[in-house]
């Protein structure tokens, strides 16, 4: 019994001790005025999203060569402090608080995945840290605070340009194979959404993201005879899996895939004879955009490969140069920075022209493709 | 400063998870692989109601503690009676079943969406939106937790579950219905996780599905194992140690793309470590 | 009647697959009368090997295939020989070895992430050259025929082995009774060793087949453990054809769920078939 005494002794004292080490740490502190700034990454570079993470961190690092490179002086320079979100809440709410408490950012560059953004974004709130996406999706973050904008458009643009298309090709029944992760379900969400708005009917077989035997779901798909299938995966490998299996069972319904499919030349190519004819709805940039080209080139040449996703790695490449306009034009303030995102208008960038509306969306959605011949070409009705 | 309090948060939170499971463990001698399924019981029912009822985290995270210890009493019944391995496999089938249907219950956990905007605890009026304010909340749980574990472990159920755990024919024959002790105490341990289960999603101020996969519970166990099996304190230490080094390795600046994956491969090198030379652990006073 | 049809041929090719789990989880539990749950991170190493050497390098596809089954077959035959014969030699409990064999899966698990990155990865061949098969108005393809095919060959092989030389005479009886075989002259450390290499190339040409026909990721090896577990549960543990027919039973049941119900509670239908055993009918449908 004494023991326990003891500790609990010891347990009071340690909260004591921590609250007042606390309460008496954070003053005001002033606003920097002179670089380096540090700039917070979040991203995916481990799990399922590293994929995705890599390719991100290996823009912001050319981004930042590029600007910190435009002058000698080294007072507007940026310094990249790069955090794993795990494209997971976990993850996100983890590295957002170091680079919040930690890093003392003032603004922060990601989440790539809406996973570990959505949780980030009351911790950056809190903290009074702008966070600036250039890739989630999620209809979850249109509006969800003055801290937060992003670059990239909201899905549920995606899926009412998908069910407005499917409806005008007069298909009535559309039949979904959903995988069971945020940015899947939030895609299935807006399509149904809109497109029984219209009258159609949507179906939906969900699976979780480590099913990989998909045969029973396609036959009991394949047997309600629906007029198109909807392939609403996480990540283009899952997407492959599903067409294979399909293409095995000898099913070829007409198909619409998502936009990481689309974006992904390599798949197409590689699944031609499958996917000739599927539509789906990307936000994609013009490749004739100069700046898009000429990161393109670099990429190629710093890390010997293709860039991926170009849709994602533009609006990545542009969230840097814009949040240092954000830091020329206002201040290395998270505060100021989130009031100055709203005004951003036309802003020109490697993904084209930007404005952010008020509720931190970018104004400008997806346009429906088609997949002819193994390539994406926009689609007209 | 504030990530200090951060990463004390989190050390506490698993530190009551694994007394918890201390508790079926070190004591009875009843190996789990489900606590991260009773800790996404109550975390679940917890948000549920302070999201969508508006009710307070302190009566939230009771009903959540007290639907995860429900729950753990059907589990119980029915596969506490069965021989340990395949007790042991039910526990982890049942971990699956638990988080498929934190997965595919959309309308409820709303699934891989995930649900998110949970508000921290409110003591008399104010709100612990401070991660310090938060983190006293934490300290006096452990401290709680703490000292239930010590109390049965001192009281005669506690001998009780000793005995079961050294040899439970013995006991039984001594007319003890076994059995019920068992149920009691993976009753009890379940309502220790599924309140810890509702801290943790209190503190993140999210939760989805992904937190309450089986590696969660297998993390869970090793943090036993590490700590020793029947020693509380034993269990607090470990939850440390293996909540710190992966923090510590990011600042080391181990490439962050192996950190992930060198920190799973190093709770299993300290499972199969300390079942081959260390099978008390760091303090535990027993093996299994 | 076609979907039927379907429904069945699928049941027979994922059955194909559980059935060489199942085959070399029953044959080493039989002698070491404990279930190893890093089983299944051999068969997905297996995989990798083949991934690695055939696609990645270059080598040519058969002789990629032996070496991978090979490599798991060394594999398992060093983790036996390492650290669960110490185990074994201190007689700790099924518990114990247990835990080790979860850090082991972890360890192994995370090596693959490391080495592979923990995306899917198939072993590609050119699709439009693949020849389909259609039996009475369902499909399969060539390469479900061939896996199908071979763990019947396999299982086959193994059943002639094990009742027809010496070797499996000797086998049977180390799994009777380790004791005894020992005082009449078998060496059983020896023995077990050998069986474990044989378990855990069965294991590898299960992750080679899975490699082929869905692909394969570092975690893929709990999950396929569990389910070949659950086969043996079903089909009687410790008897090779009893697990085999629990299999293609777990398959059937499965196929069948995800057609009336959703794919999203396979595995929930999965563990449910496996408490219904366990309550039910514990030695399975064809006790040993």
């Amino acid at each position: 019994m004494n023991n326990t005494i003891v500790w609990v002794v010891v347990a009071l004292l340690a909260i004591g001790g921590l609250w007042w080490l606390a309460t008496s740490g954070s003053g005001g502190t002033p606003v920097q005025t002179e670089g380096p700034f540090k700039i917070g990454v979040i991203a995916p570079l481990t799990g399922d999203g590293a994929i995705y993470g890599e390719p991100m961190r290996n823009v912001l690092v050319i981004a930042a060569e590029e600007l910190n490179a435009m002058d000698a002086a080294t007072t507007d320079d940026i310094e990249l402090v790069i955090e794993d979100g795990k494209c997971d809440g976990t993850g996100g709410a983890s590295a957002a608080q170091k680079l919040v408490n930690v890093d003392k950012v003032q603004a922060i560059l990601g989440g790539f995945c809406s996973g570990e953004t959505i949780p980030s974004v009351p911790i950056a709130a809190a903290g009074k840290v702008v966070l600036f996406s250039p890739s989630a999706s999620s209809p979850a973050l249109t509006g969800i605070s003055p801290y937060f904008f992003r670059n990239y458009p909201s899905d549920s643009k995606q899926g009412e340009v998908l069910a407005d298309v499917a409806n005008k090709k007069g298909y009535k029944t559309i039949a979904f194979l959903t995988e069971q992760t945020d940015y899947a379900t939030g895609l299935y969400n807006s399509f149904k959404t809109s497109f029984e708005a219209l009258g159609g009917t949507v179906t939906n077989e969900e699976f979780p993201t480590a099913n990989t035997d998909f045969r029973s779901t396609i036959t009991k798909v394949k047997a309600a005879a629906p007029d198109a299938v909807f392939i609403s995966t996480q990540t283009p490998q899952a997407a492959e899996r599903i067409l294979k299996q399909m293409s095995e069972l000898g099913y070829k319904p007409q198909l619409f895939v998502s936009d990481v499919t689309m974006g992904e030349p390599e798949l197409l190519m590689k699944n031609k004879a499958l996917l000739e004819g599927a539509i789906g709805a990307e936000f994609v940039p013009d490749t004739a955009n100069a700046k898009l080209s000429a990161l393109m080139a670099k990429y190629k040449a710093k890390y010997g490969k293709d860039m991926p996703y170009i849709g994602y790695m533009s609006t990545t490449y542009d969230a840097a140069y814009a949040i240092v306009d954000g830091i020329k034009a206002v201040g290395y303030s998270g505060e100021a920075l989130a009031a100055w995102s709203r005004t951003i208008a036309n802003w020109e960038g490697a993904s084209g022209a930007t404005t952010i509306g008020a509720n931190g969306d970018r104004v400008s959605g997806h346009k429906a493709e088609i997949v002819k011949d193994g390539k994406a070409t926009l689609l007209t009705l | 400063m504030e990530y200090l309090v951060h990463t004390v948060v989190l050390v506490s939170i698993y530190a009551v998870q694994a007394m918890s499971l201390n508790l079926l463990i070190g004591e009875t001698g009843l190996v789990s692989v489900a606590q991260a399924a009773f800790a996404g019981i109550g975390a679940y029912a917890a948000v549920v109601l302070m999201t969508i009822m508006g009710v307070n985290f302190f009566v939230a995270s009771l009903i959540g503690a007290l639907a995860a210890g429900t729950v753990a009493f059907i589990v119980g019944i029915i596969f506490l009676p069965l021989r340990q391995v395949y007790y042991i496999l039910g526990t982890v089938g049942f971990n699956v079943i638990a988080w498929s249907v934190f997965l595919n219950w959309n309308e409820v956990t709303k699934g891989s969406l995930g649900i998110a905007g949970i508000p921290r605890p409110v003591v008399f009026g104010y709100a612990l939106s401070e991660n310090a304010a938060f983190l006293v909340l934490c300290l006096v749980s452990v401290a709680c937790v703490y000292g239930i574990s010590a109390l049965i472990t001192r009281s005669s159920l506690g001998r009780v579950l000793h005995a079961i755990r050294e040899d439970e024919d013995a006991v039984a024959v001594f007319g003890y219905a076994t059995t019920h002790y068992k149920v009691f105490i993976f009753v009890v341990a379940a309502f220790i996780a599924g309140y810890a289960g509702a801290l943790f999603a209190s503190y993140l101020s999210y939760i989805s599905p992904t937190n309450y996969i089986v590696p969660e519970s297998i993390f869970a166990l090793s943090i036993v194992i590490l700590g020793g099996l029947g020693s509380a304190h034993g269990a607090i230490v470990a939850a440390f140690l293996l909540v710190v080094l992966p923090e510590v390795l990011r600042f080391v600046g181990f490439p962050s793309e192996l950190a992930g994956h060198l920190r799973l491969m190093s709770y299993g090198l300290i499972l199969i470590f300390f079942m081959l030379y260390l099978p008390k652990g760091l303090f535990g006073k027993f093996r299994i | 009647m076609e979907v039927i049809i379907q429904i069945a041929l699928n049941a027979l090719v994922a059955g194909s697959i559980y059935a060489l789990i199942t085959l070399g989880f029953n044959l080493l539990y039989s002698t070491t009368r404990f279930f190893d749950l890093s089983y299944g991170a051999i068969a997905a190493v297996g995989g990798y090997i083949v991934y690695c050497l055939y696609n990645l390098l270059g080598l040519n596809l058969y002789a990629a295939i032996v070496l991978g089954i090979l490599g798991a077959g060394a594999l398992g035959f060093s983790c036996e020989k390492l650290i669960y014969r110490q185990l074994r030699a201190r007689k700790a409990s099924s518990a114990v070895l247990l835990i080790a064999s979860l850090g082991v899966l972890l360890v192994i698990q995370s090596a693959l992430a490391i080495l592979f990155t923990s995306q899917f990865h198939i072993i590609t061949r050119d699709l439009s050259a693949e020849r389909v098969f259609t039996i009475f108005g369902g499909t399969i393809t060539e390469v479900q025929a061939i896996i199908f095919l071979s763990a019947i060959t396999i299982m086959l092989a193994l059943g002639a082995l094990l009742k027809f030389t010496r070797f499996g005479k000797a086998v049977q009886a180390i799994a009777d009774d380790e004791e005894v075989a020992n005082v009449v002259g078998i060496n059983s450390e020896k023995m077990i060793g050998i069986v474990y290499f044989i378990g855990a190339a069965i294991a590898g040409a299960a992750g080679i087949a899975t490699a082929f026909d869905t692909g394969i990721m570092p975690t893929l090896g709990l999950a396929i453990l569990l389910k070949g577990v659950i086969a043996a549960i079903v089909g009687g543990i410790g008897n090779v054809v009893g697990g085999v027919l629990g299999a293609f039973v777990l398959a059937a049941i499965e196929n069948t769920g995800a057609w009336f119900f959703s794919a999203e509670w396979r595995d929930v239908i999965a563990f449910l078939v496996l408490i219904a055993f366990l309550l039910l009918r514990p030695r399975g449908i064809l006790p040993k």
